[in-house]
């Protein structure tokens, strides 16, 4: 890092910085306060930066007009089980492709990269009819079997691939030494080491999920089952006419814990990414 | 097989001789990646297949009729007047967005780099709008982007008269290129700021000793070892802006005209929206050949822009 | 097919692993469980719906009836997405626009047998005008349940405080035609509010302007569908007409602009008198309901319908179709008009709509409601609408712009959709 600076460079940046914000945080910021504007205002030119009347009663009927709090607990355990899941299925992948030799790996990580390269608008109808004949449609097994074994799981087990290669082989030689098998080593040795490249495949599997919005439209069909961003274009009025300042206090209510925990954590996940193979 | 044994140290209790290390290993192997890999065949490939064969055939789905008709689908995407349009139109969002998003994202990685007091607020703020939920996100920007929103009266105060943004060609392309960087460009910047800070401190120094600006420590030092990242980084951003979708929908519905109509929304249109889900499937695998054909030119070009791989 | 084990096999080993609990529910064989896909979620509306269903109930007790709401904007594609995947619904509520694909398509199962031989049912007295759309080789297909007039929507206050002519002056004085009415919306938006808004339309949904074109007596296609008439006069003289209004008079607030008619920042909206329940509770101005005004092709009128299908694919199609006649028979329909109006006569007359419409006036519902909904055109429709819809749609983008050459966008069109047309 570069020594100190000086007092008028500080200002320069600070300031920067701060223009740079803005289209960051000014559209967040409207969320939040419209979220608590009477309908009205929320149309009115120019905007208002802080309301000049409140309602409240937004964020109640938040809860009155769906299973919300239903709605709060299927995206957070799916995006909990599809964490987990991706991070056991992702890491054991990520380290076979790393540092074991084993016939056709490198034909098999092509095969296992395609899963990158494909949109889900792709294979969203096939996969349909399949779910559709496994029994699953209108329940959670398509948002947590395909995250964990499909397409956005490649992601994370690249990510760990990455991080395995740097490995020093001399750690595994000393653990075969001592007599350890192939998974002892993998669950004893190289685990406990990766704990920075999972915490970023956490992240970014759990934003995933919490995000998904095509494939939740097109599996689940009742209110209990929604997740939240689906959830959110369900307030509506008796017309289809989107209910603007209660629909964007449901969606304050699904971005601030996210940003809570990011704010708490978000040093280890910058420091931990920091220490992955996508470094340098 | 000598060889094998040779080196097959004692691998502890019970091991017959047929289980030499390399044959353990290659088992091993297969084990650990087999999750993975029947998650592939049986999400990816399987359903990859059947989208080509739906390719071949025309699809009612109202009709229930579904007739195979051979190339029929495929002539008609040589003959398809509008996809020359739809191609040049992804062609310039994701140009767009690559280069936008790589830039911003590698100068805020470089301003949170510095040793500023409070800069992991600014680090937490610059991120922020990953976790803000994409449908609202594109809500509110299509609020702001309105002739009378907020963009159009912030600058009003300045007495500049703001562009009709969603309503010129040119602007709505702008305007969906830039609503999809602000919302993802944190995770490239995060990226970005963990390989600045993998970067040994030392060369600076060394470079510094040199008497060499910093700019030109910038472009010999940081940029050559970040380049890893940048590659990834690049993929990544090119692979995600050819499935960018739900914000052409909300914001600009391709328009005008078909300036924003990018791929996947003209494939979602003809699917989804037209009923015709045998065309839909053959744009489908026209877009995994782009992507396909993308991602290995990529690959290959990383010898030559990738100054060492880790 | 393999691939099916395979995924089985996949999920009984998860099921082992996880210890979470999932939804799905258990069905006695015998019992029927009917599910109708609705745009509407709203709370009031489903609490109706499913007092429907309990009723039904009552003499199928083996059969329920679930109500399945899909998002209103992308409502049409989530349900074709079913249907492709094999899960079509027993039920389905369909859009004007898109009754001719579901109507000729042969995917849904014929209605008139059932409800003709439903007790008390009495399907003559819906008009022909209004079953037309829902209607194939003399069988109804769809039942068309919502037929809500378009009208204008007016605030006095803005008016009068522009001091501009009110269009109950004008309707007094026999002059309220378009030119007078855009007059009036002008003096509004001069004053810094929004003149006149085509709810819906937003420059995208174009079919909403058929509320202002019918004036002229223009329709984008023949009647039998085969041709384009996007470039006859009548079209060009309505579409000139609007974009003068938009860009020379700035009547009409312009395109990227949102002015919202019921948060009291316009002089008059174009919408369907149901959505007087949207009229302010808390800051009420004076509002009026009035019909579209004249246009060069004399008075007019516009409904909006929304049709009741039942899937000819579905194991229960007899019974789904049993529902619907319960749903739509006339006790029912009475329920159902309080949000969606219904084209039965019995039910078109000023006390019963009173009754369901406490908001508006006697006047307004004869004048509005009752002579709407009896001389009504419906708003143009067409197999394979969803597709023109959008080649029309990225056209006209050219059209909204000041410098705009209307007749020549007009021609391009008509190339354009033509060859669709014919097919």
């Amino acid at each position: 890092m570069r020594a100190d600076i000086s007092p008028r460079a500080k200002v320069g940046l600070y300031g920067l910085m701060c223009v740079l914000l803005i289209p960051f945080v000014f559209p967040t910021w409207w969320m939040v306060t419209s979220s608590i504007k009477p309908i009205s205002d929320i149309f009115a030119f120019p905007p208002q930066l802080v309301p000049q009347n409140y309602d409240w009663t937004t964020y109640s009927k938040v809860f009155e007009l769906q299973p919300f709090v239903r709605q709060y607990w299927n995206s957070a355990y799916i995006a909990a089980v599809v964490t987990v899941g991706t991070m056991i299925i992702s890491s054991m992948a990520g380290y076979a492709f790393a540092r074991i030799r084993f016939p056709y790996a490198n034909a098999v990580f092509m095969i296992v990269l395609l899963g990158l390269l494909i949109p889900s608008e792709v294979t969203i109808v096939p996969l349909f009819q399949m779910f559709l004949k496994a029994g699953m449609v209108n329940t959670h097994w398509p948002l947590i079997l395909v995250p964990i074994f499909g397409a956005p799981s490649v992601f994370a087990t690249f990510v760990m691939r990455q991080f395995f290669v740097t490995l020093p082989a001399e750690l595994e030689e000393a653990a075969r030494v001592d007599g350890l098998g192939r998974f002892k080593i993998f669950t004893k040795i190289a685990l406990p080491l990766a704990k920075p490249a999972l915490a970023s495949v956490a992240i970014f599997t759990f934003l995933h999920s919490w995000n998904l919005f095509l494939e939740p439209i097109v599996f689940l069909s009742s209110a209990d089952m929604f997740t939240l961003p689906q959830a959110l274009t369900q307030y509506t009025d008796a017309y289809g006419g989107p209910m603007w300042n209660i629909q964007l206090a449901a969606a304050t209510l699904t971005a601030l814990p996210v940003l809570i925990v990011f704010i708490i954590a978000q040093k280890q996940f910058v420091e931990g990414l920091a220490h992955t193979g996508l470094k340098g | 097989m000598a060889v094998a044994q040779e080196n097959a140290h004692p691998e502890g209790r019970s091991s017959s001789p047929f289980w030499t290390i390399a044959r353990r290993d290659s088992l091993a192997g297969f084990l650990f990646i087999a999750p993975q890999l029947i998650g592939i065949v049986v999400f990816v490939l399987i359903p990859l297949g059947l989208v080509f064969w739906y390719s071949l055939h025309e699809w009612n789905v109202l009709a229930n009729t579904f007739t195979y008709t051979g190339a029929q689908n495929y002539r008609m995407l040589m003959e398809d007047e509008s996809l020359l349009e739809v191609l040049g139109a992804t062609a310039i969002f994701s140009a767009g967005l690559v280069i936008f998003n790589l830039s911003l994202a590698l100068l805020l990685a470089v301003l949170l780099n510095q040793r500023l007091a409070g800069i992991a607020i600014f680090r937490t703020l610059f991120f922020s709008p990953v976790v803000v939920s994409l449908v609202a996100w594109t809500i509110v920007w299509g609020f702001l982007l309105q002739k009378n929103g907020g963009i159009n009266g912030m600058l009003l105060t300045f007495g500049i008269e703001g562009p009709n943004w969603l309503r010129e060609e040119t602007t709505a392309m702008i305007s969906v290129i830039v609503v999809q960087v602000f919302k993802n460009v944190g995770l490239n910047m995060i990226l970005f700021l963990a390989a600045l800070q993998g970067v040994p401190k030392e060369l600076y120094e060394a470079a510094r000793i040199d008497g060499a600006p910093a700019f030109k420590q910038f472009r010999r030092i940081t940029l050559p070892l970040i380049s890893p990242t940048i590659l990834l980084t690049s993929i990544i951003t090119i692979v995600g802006s050819l499935q960018v979708f739900a914000q052409i929908a909300v914001l600009t519905q391709g328009g005008p005209g078909l300036s924003t109509t990018v791929l996947v929304y003209y494939l979602y249109q003809q699917a989804f929206q037209f009923h015709f889900f045998g065309y839909g499937s053959t744009l489908s695998i026209l877009l995994f050949a782009i992507v396909a054909i993308l991602t290995f030119a990529q690959w290959q070009m990383r010898k030559r822009i990738v100054f060492y791989e880790s | 097919m393999l691939y099916q084990r395979t995924l089985k096999t996949t999920a009984c080993a998860l099921a082992i692993l996880g210890t979470f609990a999932l939804g799905g529910t258990a069905l006695a064989q015998d019992a029927v469980n009917l599910r109708m896909t609705i745009w509407s979620a709203n709370e009031a509306h489903l609490k109706l719906f499913n007092e429907i269903a309990s009723g039904f109930k009552k003499d199928h007790p083996n059969v329920s009836v679930t109500y399945e709401s899909l998002p209103f904007e992308t409502y049409t594609t989530a349900l074709t997405t079913q249907i492709a995947g094999g899960n079509a619904p027993d039920m389905a509520w369909i859009f004007e626009t898109s009754a001719y694909d579901f109507v000729k398509s042969g995917a849904l199962y014929p209605l008139t047998d059932t409800l003709k031989a439903a007790e008390g049912y009495n399907l003559d007295e819906v008009s022909a005008g209004a079953t037309e759309r829902w209607t194939e080789d003399g069988k109804l297909y769809a039942y068309p349940f919502s037929t809500s007039p378009f009208a204008v929507f007016v605030n006095n206050d803005l008016i009068k405080a522009a001091g501009a002519k009110t269009p109950a002056e004008m309707i007094a004085a026999g002059d309220w035609t378009w030119d007078n009415a855009i007059a009036t919306a002008a003096a509004v938006a001069k004053s810094g509010k929004g003149g006149l808004v085509v709810r819906d339309f937003n420059y995208q949904a174009w079919q909403y302007l058929t509320s202002v074109w019918n004036g002229w007596g223009a329709s984008p296609w023949s009647a039998d569908g085969k041709t384009c008439t996007m470039a006859d006069k009548p079209m060009a003289d309505a579409l000139a007409f609007i974009h003068d209004a938009v860009f020379t008079k700035k009547a009409i607030p312009g395109p990227g602009e949102t002015v919202d008619f019921f948060a009291g920042n316009a002089a008059m909206t174009i919408t369907q008198i149901s959505r007087a329940s949207l009229l302010p509770k808390e800051k009420p101005f004076s509002w009026d309901l009035v019909p579209l005004p004249k246009g060069s092709a004399g008075e007019y009128a516009l409904i909006g319908q929304a049709g009741i299908g039942v899937m000819q694919s579905g194991k229960n199609a007899e019974t789904a179709a049993d529902f619907v006649a319960y749903m739509t028979n006339p006790e029912n329909s009475a329920k159902l008009s309080q949000f969606f109006p219904s084209a039965r006569k019995s039910l078109l007359n000023a006390d019963i709509l009173k009754k369901t419409n406490p908001l508006l006036t006697q006047e307004q519902i004869e004048k509005v409601v009752i002579s709407g909904i009896a001389t009504g055109k419906v708003m143009p429709g067409h197999t394979g609408f969803a597709q023109i819809q959008q080649m029309v749609r990225s056209n006209l983008d050219a059209v909204w712009r000041p410098e705009a050459d209307v007749p020549a966008t007009l021609q391009k069109i008509c190339g354009q959709i033509g060859p669709l047309l014919k097919r």
